[in-house]
C-alpha cells in the first residue's frame, strides 16, 4: 500500500467519522428531546419538519446567529480556548474506537478505526481527562462565582472517576493482554464470551463512571440548574454555550459508551452465549452486520443514559465523591483481583 | 381558641401587675413596657404559650404613648391563644433572646412604624431599602406615598393627561431605589465571615421567586446566609386600612398566588368571625369553600412537590405534577371564573352556586388522582438518591418549631400537632372527617412524606364535601341572609359592609403555614388596622440556621421542603 493510499484512506476516515459523529452529536438533541418528551407524556418538538425532525437545524441557526457575549473582565484567550479544550479531546477519543471488522474496499482491507495504535485504551483515558481542562477553563475565563463553582465540582469528579474508570477498564485488558480496542474485541469474539458476563462488578463501575464523566444525572451537578443555573456554562452565549453540552451530553457519552461497548459488549460481535458462539441474525449484511451491531449497543447504551437522566434525581458534590473513592474505586480493585484468577483460565 | 379566663386568672395570679381582658374573640393581656419581657419569659415558660404566632404595633396616634405593640403566643398543649399587650412611644424592648421570630418580625415592624427596638442585634429594614427615610404603615404617611420630584415624568404633564389623584399611576410615583440604594443595602448586611459571597438571588430559578440570599463560602460549605426581602413589597397591609373588608379579599390573592383560595377563605371567616356570623352563614357555602381550599391545597402542593424535585434534578416529577395541577386549574377555572386570583369567597357566603356538573367532574378527579400520586412515590419516597439528599438535612427540632414560629407542614414535619384546620375548626373542617400527618424527625424527608400525606387527607375532605354537596338541593342559599340589612349589610359586592368596633386574630391553615389576620376595627367600612401573619416569612426565618454549615446543594433542598413564597413574605 503507497503512502498516498494511506493518506487518503485516513483522510477520508477522518472526515467520514467527524462528519458522523457532529451530525449525530446535533441530531442526539432532538432524540432526547423526543425521549424525554415520551417519558413526561407529552410529545415534545412537533413543530419544525415531520415529528420536530428539522427542530436541530432550527436550533443551529438560532444558536449560530446570536450575538456573541463576551463578558466585562472575562479572559478573552482563555474563555475561547476552553470551547476547543473541551470539543477536541472528547471528539479525538473516537480515533481509537473500532467500529466494525476489517472490511475489503476497491482492494484495499480497510480496519474501521483511525490509528490501531497499540495502547488505544490508554489513548482513550488520556482523552478523557484532558476535557477537565476545558472545564476548568470555561469556569475561570468566565469570572463569575457560579462558573467556577461549577467548574472545581466537574473538576473535582473527572478526577475522582478517572481513577476508577482507569481501575475499571483494567480488568477487560487484563483478560484480553492488550490494550489495542481492535485487539480487545478481537479476543472477545476468539474466546466466544462479552467480558460483561465475567466482569460485572468491573461493567456496572463503568457505568457509573461514564454517568459522572458525562454529567448526566444523577451525577450532573455541574449544571444542577436549580443551584448554579447552567453551572461552568453560564457566561457562555449562542453557539459557544450550545457546544459544551454537545460536547458533554451527545460526543463524551457516545465516546465513552463506544468504548464501553468495546470493553464489556464485544465491540461489532453480534449477541454472545457465553464459551458457545455467536448468533446473528443479520447474517445476510455480510461483514457489514459488525456495523449495525456496533450501532445498536451504543444506541441501547445511549437511550439507558437517557433513561436514567430523565427519571432520578442528583446527587450531592461530596455524595458523589463518596460513592467514588470508598465504594467505586474498592469495587474496582477487588475485581482485579478477582480477575487476576480467572484471567489465566481463559484460552488466549 | 382564645385562652380560657381561668388561665387568665392564673396568670393574673402569678403575675400580678398585668391587667387581663377577655372576650368572646380575643383574649388580652396588658402590660408595662418596662415589665414586657419577664412577663412574656413568664407566660412562655410557666404557662406553656411556646409557640410565637405574631408581633407588630399598632399606630393608635395619641399623644402619648402612640404605638400599642401585641405579641400573639401560642399554647400547643392546651390549644390556647393569648395576645399580650404594652404601649410605647417610639422604642420596645427585644424579644430576641425569647423568640428568633420576633427578630424578625421586630424588624418588620422597625421598617413599617420606625420603631426602635433595644437589644436587637442587627435592627435592619426588613422590606424597604436602607436609605429610605419614611415608615409607611404609621397613619400619618399619606396613601400614596411622597412624591418624587426627581422623576421627571412627574413633572411634565403629557398631552392628555387628565387623570388626578391616585388616579394617575405615572404621577404618583414614590421613591424607587436606586442601584446606589441596593449596593448600600447589600454592605450594610451582617459582617461577612468569609472569601467568597455568593449573591443567590434576587432572580434565581432556586429561589422560586425574588428572594436575595448572600452566602459566605468556605468551599462549598456555606458558613453564614443573609436574606435580604422587599422585591415583592407592595404594601399589602397599608392598603387593607384604606379598603372596605370586602374589597380586600383580592388582595389576599396576590399575598400568596399559589394558594388564592385558601388566603381568600382565611380573610373571610376573619371578618365573619368579627362580625360574628359565622354561624348564619349557610352550609352549603361551608362545604363549597372548604372543597375549594382543600382542591387549592393540592394545587399548591402539587407545585410544591414539582419543584422540589426539580430542584433535586427529578426532571420528570415536575411535568407529572403539573399535569394534574393543570387538571385542578381547569376545575378551578370551570367554577370560579379565575385560575390563579380568585377571590371566590365573600363575606357571607360564596360568589356563587356550583354549576351544572361540578361535583362529578371533582369526582372524578379524585377517583383518579390517588393512582397518580402513588405512581411518583414510587419515583420517590424509597429512591436512595432521594433519601440521600433529604435525610438528615435541614433538621428541626420540636425546640426549633416553637423557637422560631414555624407553623403548617414544617411544624407537623417536626412533630408539632399544629393544624388550625382541627384545632381551631373554621368552615366545614369540623364537620369532616380527616387525619393529620406528623413527622419524626423533621428533616427535609419527613416534610416531604408530611405534604404527600396531606393530599391523600386533602383528597379525602374533598370526597366527603362532595357527598355532602350531592345531598343539597339547588336552591339552597349559598350566600348568608342578614336578619336586620340596616344593621349588617351581606350582599354580593360587599358595599356598605359596616364592621362593629373590636378586634380578632383569626387564622387559616394555608398550604405554607399559618395565614392568620389581626383585624382592629374602630367600626365603620374600614378596619383601623390590619396584620396579616404570613406562614412562608416565619417559615423562612429558620433557613439561615438551617443553612449553617450546609452545602450550596443542600440550599435548593431546605429552601424548597421550607416553601416559602415571596408574595406571602413581602406581602
Amino acid at each position: 500500500m503507497s503512502i498516498v493510499a494511506l493518506g487518503i484512506i485516513i483522510a477520508i476516515k477522518v472526515v467520514v467519522i467527524l462528519a458522523i459523529i457532529l451530525g449525530i452529536g446535533a441530531y442526539l438533541t432532538l432524540v432526547e428531546r423526543k425521549v424525554a418528551a415520551h417519558i413526561q407524556r407529552r410529545p415534545g418538538p412537533m413543530v419544525v419538519g415531520w415529528h420536530g425532525l428539522l427542530q436541530p437545524l432550527a436550533d443551529g441557526i438560532k444558536l449560530l446567529t446570536k450575538e456573541d457575549i463576551l463578558p466585562s473582565s472575562a479572559n478573552f484567550l482563555l474563555y475561547n480556548l476552553a470551547i476547543v479544550m473541551a470539543l477536541v479531546p472528547a471528539s479525538l477519543v473516537f480515533a481509537v474506537v473500532p467500529f466494525g471488522p476489517e472490511i475489503h474496499v476497491f482492494g484495499y482491507d480497510i480496519k474501521p478505526i483511525l490509528t490501531d495504535v497499540n495502547i488505544g485504551i490508554i489513548m482513550a483515558f488520556a482523552f478523557g481527562s484532558l476535557a477537565v481542562y476545558g472545564v476548568a477553563l470555561s469556569g475561570w475565563a468566565s469570572n463569575s462565582k457560579y462558573a467556577l463553582i461549577g467548574a472545581l465540582r466537574k473538576a473535582g469528579i473527572i478526577i475522582s472517576y478517572e481513577v476508577v474508570i482507569t481501575f475499571a477498564a483494567l480488568g477487560p485488558i487484563m483478560l484480553a493482554k492488550s490494550l489495542s480496542t481492535y485487539d480487545i474485541v478481537m479476543a472477545q469474539i476468539h474466546q466466544k464470551v462479552w467480558y460483561i458476563f465475567l466482569q460485572p462488578i468491573s461493567f456496572v463501575v463503568f457505568v457509573f463512571a461514564l454517568l459522572a464523566e458525562t454529567g448526566r444525572v444523577p451525577f450532573d451537578i455541574q449544571e444542577a440548574e436549580a443551584e448554579l443555573v447552567t453551572g461552568f456554562t453560564v457566561e457562555y452565549g449562542g453557539m459557544k454555550f450550545g457546544l459544551f453540552p454537545l460536547v458533554e451530553w451527545y460526543v463524551e457519552v457516545l465516546s465513552l459508551s463506544s468504548i464501553l461497548t468495546v470493553l464489556y459488549l464485544g465491540g461489532w460481535s453480534p449477541i454472545n452465549i457465553p464459551f458457545v458462539g455467536f448468533v446473528d441474525p443479520f447474517f445476510f449484511l455480510g461483514p457489514w452486520s459488525g456495523f449495525i451491531w456496533f450501532i445498536i449497543k451504543v444506541t441501547i447504551l445511549f437511550l439507558l443514559v437517557l433513561w436514567l437522566h430523565w427519571t432520578l434525581p442528583r446527587y450531592r458534590i461530596d455524595q458523589i465523591t463518596t460513592i467514588a473513592w470508598k465504594v467505586m474505586l474498592p469495587l474496582a480493585l477487588f475485581n482485579i483481583l478477582i480477575t487476576a484468577f480467572i484471567a489465566p483460565l481463559l484460552r488466549g | 381558641m382564645q385562652a380560657s379566663e381561668k388561665t387568665l386568672n392564673e396568670i393574673k395570679l402569678r403575675i400580678p401587675y398585668v391587667e387581663v381582658k377577655k372576650d368572646k374573640l380575643i383574649s388580652i393581656v396588658y402590660v408595662q413596657k418596662e415589665l414586657l419581657i419577664n412577663t412574656l419569659k413568664t407566660i412562655k415558660e410557666d404557662f406553656g404559650f411556646k409557640l410565637f404566632i405574631d408581633h407588630s404595633v399598632i399606630d393608635t396616634l395619641e399623644a402619648q404613648n402612640r404605638f400599642e405593640a401585641f405579641y400573639i403566643l401560642y399554647n400547643v398543649d392546651t390549644k390556647e391563644r393569648i395576645v399580650v399587650k404594652t404601649k410605647t412611644e417610639h422604642s420596645l424592648p427585644s424579644i430576641e433572646r425569647l423568640w428568633f421570630a420576633g427578630k424578625w418580625a421586630e424588624r418588620e415592624t422597625y421598617d413599617m412604624f420606625g420603631i426602635h427596638y433595644e437589644g436587637h442585634e442587627h435592627l435592619v429594614r426588613a422590606f424597604m431599602w436602607d436609605t429610605y427615610s419614611y415608615f409607611p404603615l404609621r397613619k400619618d404617611f399619606p396613601l400614596q406615598g411622597y412624591e418624587n420630584v426627581e422623576l421627571p415624568s412627574l413633572n411634565e404633564t403629557v398631552f392628555g393627561d387628565n387623570l388626578t389623584g391616585t388616579m394617575n399611576y405615572r404621577r404618583t410615583h414614590t421613591y424607587v431605589p436606586t442601584l446606589k440604594d441596593l449596593e448600600y443595602t447589600e454592605k450594610n448586611r451582617i459582617k461577612k465571615k468569609a472569601q467568597v459571597v455568593l449573591n443567590w438571588g434576587p432572580l434565581h430559578p432556586g429561589t422560586h421567586g425574588t428572594m436575595w440570599f448572600l452566602f459566605d463560602l468556605e468551599g462549598e460549605r456555606v458558613v453564614q446566609t443573609d436574606v435580604i426581602l422587599g422585591q415583592l413589597h407592595r404594601g399589602v397591609e397599608k392598603l387593607a386600612e384604606h379598603e372596605p373588608y370586602q374589597q380586600f379579599l383580592v388582595y389576599t390573592d396576590r399575598m400568596d398566588y399559589i394558594s388564592a383560595l385558601c388566603s381568600n377563605q382565611a380573610w373571610t371567616v376573619a371578618v365573619e368571625r368579627l362580625l360574628g356570623i359565622e354561624d348564619i352563614v349557610p352550609l352549603k357555602a361551608k362545604y363549597i369553600r372548604t372543597m375549594m381550599s382543600e382542591l387549592q391545597r393540592i394545587n399548591s402542593h402539587l407545585l410544591w412537590l414539582g419543584t422540589y424535585a426539580l430542584d433535586l434534578g427529578a426532571l420528570t416529577i415536575f411535568l407529572y405534577a403539573f399535569k394534574e395541577r393543570e387538571k385542578i386549574m381547569d376545575i378551578i377555572e370551570g367554577i370560579t371564573g379565575a385560575r390563579l386570583t380568585i377571590s371566590y369567597t365573600r363575606i357571607g357566603g360564596v360568589r356563587m352556586d356550583l354549576p351544572e356538573g361540578a361535583l362529578e367532574v371533582i369526582e372524578s378527579f379524585i377517583k383518579f388522582f390517588p393512582k397518580e400520586l402513588k405512581d411518583w412515590e414510587k419515583i420517590l419516597s424509597r429512591n436512595r438518591i432521594w433519601l440521600k439528599r433529604n435525610k438528615d438535612v435541614g433538621v428541626l427540632t420540636k425546640e426549633d418549631i416553637f423557637f422560631y414560629g414555624l407553623t403548617g407542614a414544617v411544624a407537623r414535619g417536626s412533630g408539632v400537632f399544629y393544624d388550625i384546620r382541627k384545632l381551631e375548626p373554621y368552615d366545614a373542617y369540623g364537620m369532616v372527617d380527616f387525619d393529620v400527618p406528623l413527622g419524626e424527625n423533621g428533616d427535609c424527608y419527613d416534610r416531604y412524606l408530611v405534604r404527600v400525606e396531606e393530599m391523600r387527607q386533602s383528597v379525602r375532605i374533598i370526597e366527603q364535601c362532595v357527598q355532602k354537596l350531592k345531598t343539597m338541593s339547588k336552591n339552597e342559599p349559598f350566600m348568608a341572609e342578614s336578619q336586620d340589612p340596616k344593621k349588617l349589610r351581606l350582599t354580593l359586592d360587599g358595599i356598605g359592609l359596616k364592621v362593629p368596633a373590636g378586634e380578632v386574630y383569626s387564622s387559616g391553615e394555608n398550604p405554607r403555614g399559618e395565614l392568620g389576620f389581626y383585624i382592629n376595627s374602630k367600626g365603620g367600612l374600614k378596619p383601623y388596622r390590619v396584620k396579616i401573619r404570613p406562614g412562608s416569612f416565619y417559615n423562612l426565618c429558620v433557613y439561615p440556621h438551617l443553612m449553617e454549615n450546609r452545602y450550596v446543594a443542600d440550599a435548593v433542598t431546605i429552601l424548597a421542603s421550607l416553601d416559602p413564597v415571596v408574595g406571602e413574605i413581602d406581602r
